[in-house]
């Protein structure tokens, strides 16, 4: 075992409050960063950025509903979304995309068994793509590109 | 054999349909298509969310990139954009559904429930397709 390995050992034996309702870990496990090894806080940001994805997917549909009622109807609804406040949380959208569809790309690779050993750089290596694209898309979607 | 019908045998004969209907599958042959369906519509969508986000929101310009009713309307009569967002539409609903069934499979134990779970994003997965082809094509109609 490595040291990297002993420590996870150590930190699963930690005393971090996981309340087991079935056969995976219960919602309260994993909003608990403590005890937690890299995979594991990631796999949690995954599950809370699919779980608000998911609920933007509806809120979209929704929204593009408004394209039926007509062209006063969708002006209106842009003049809202293009306060800063909006444009803000899109930029918070797309942080979730990011971190949902890189991390995604990893645990799809791990789990076909490509880059097992090399996961924690791979996981770095997102990080790195990721937060240059997000300030590109930040800067794009705020105007100041 | 109607005296036979009991709750418990009913259970052993759905079984034993099931085994013979799929012989070929092993336990947990099920959760490992689910994670290939996860995996493939995921990668599906790493390309399709893309060029989804460039065309709605990076093409545009202008705050925030968003396009007018008539600039909709044009992008959706364009064939090829129409099938990409079709396809970006099944592969978001199929996606977003395993991911719920993940999720959801990790806090129930029981397999009856389990199967009422499925079912039950089967209904949901189908009516948002539904609707989103319905918006796509009524939109299309219109430009």
């Amino acid at each position: 075992m490595t040291t990297d390995e002993l420590r996870a050992h150590a930190e699963r034996h930690d005393q971090a409050p996981v309340h087991h309702k079935g056969p995976g870990p219960a919602l309260s496990g994993w909003l608990d960063p403590r005890g937690r090894t890299l995979g594991g806080r990631s796999f949690a940001l995954h599950r809370l950025t699919g779980l608000a994805l998911v609920l933007y997917l509806y809120i979209h549909l929704g929204v593009l509903s408004m394209l039926l009622v007509g062209k006063s109807a969708w002006g209106s609804f842009l003049g809202t979304v293009t306060a800063t406040g909006f444009l803000v949380l899109d930029v918070v959208l797309i942080f979730g995309l990011l971190f949902h569809g890189l991390n995604g790309i990893r645990v799809a690779l791990v789990g076909s068994g490509i880059g097992v050993r090399h996961h924690r750089t791979m996981f770095w290596a997102a990080t790195v793509v990721g937060t240059c694209v997000l300030i590109y898309a930040a800067l794009h979607v705020l105007g100041a590109l | 054999m109607s005296a036979l019908q009991t709750p418990e045998r009913k259970l052993i004969d759905r079984e034993l349909v099931g085994l013979r209907s799929r012989p070929h599958q092993y336990p947990g042959a099920r959760s490992a298509r689910a994670w290939r369906w996860t995996a493939g519509s995921g990668i599906a969508l790493v390309v399709l969310a893309t060029a989804h986000i460039v065309a709605q929101h990076f093409v545009v310009h202008g705050t925030g990139g968003l396009r007018t009713y008539q600039q909709v309307l044009d992008f959706v009569a364009n064939p090829v954009l129409f099938v990409i967002e079709c396809g970006f539409l099944f592969a978001v609903t199929i996606h977003a559904m395993l991911g719920l069934r993940s999720v959801l499979h990790d806090l129930v134990a029981r397999p009856r429930t389990r199967r009422r779970i499925d079912k039950t994003l089967w209904v949901v997965g189908t009516l948002t397709v539904t609707y989103g082809l319905a918006l796509l094509i009524t939109l299309a109609i219109r430009a």
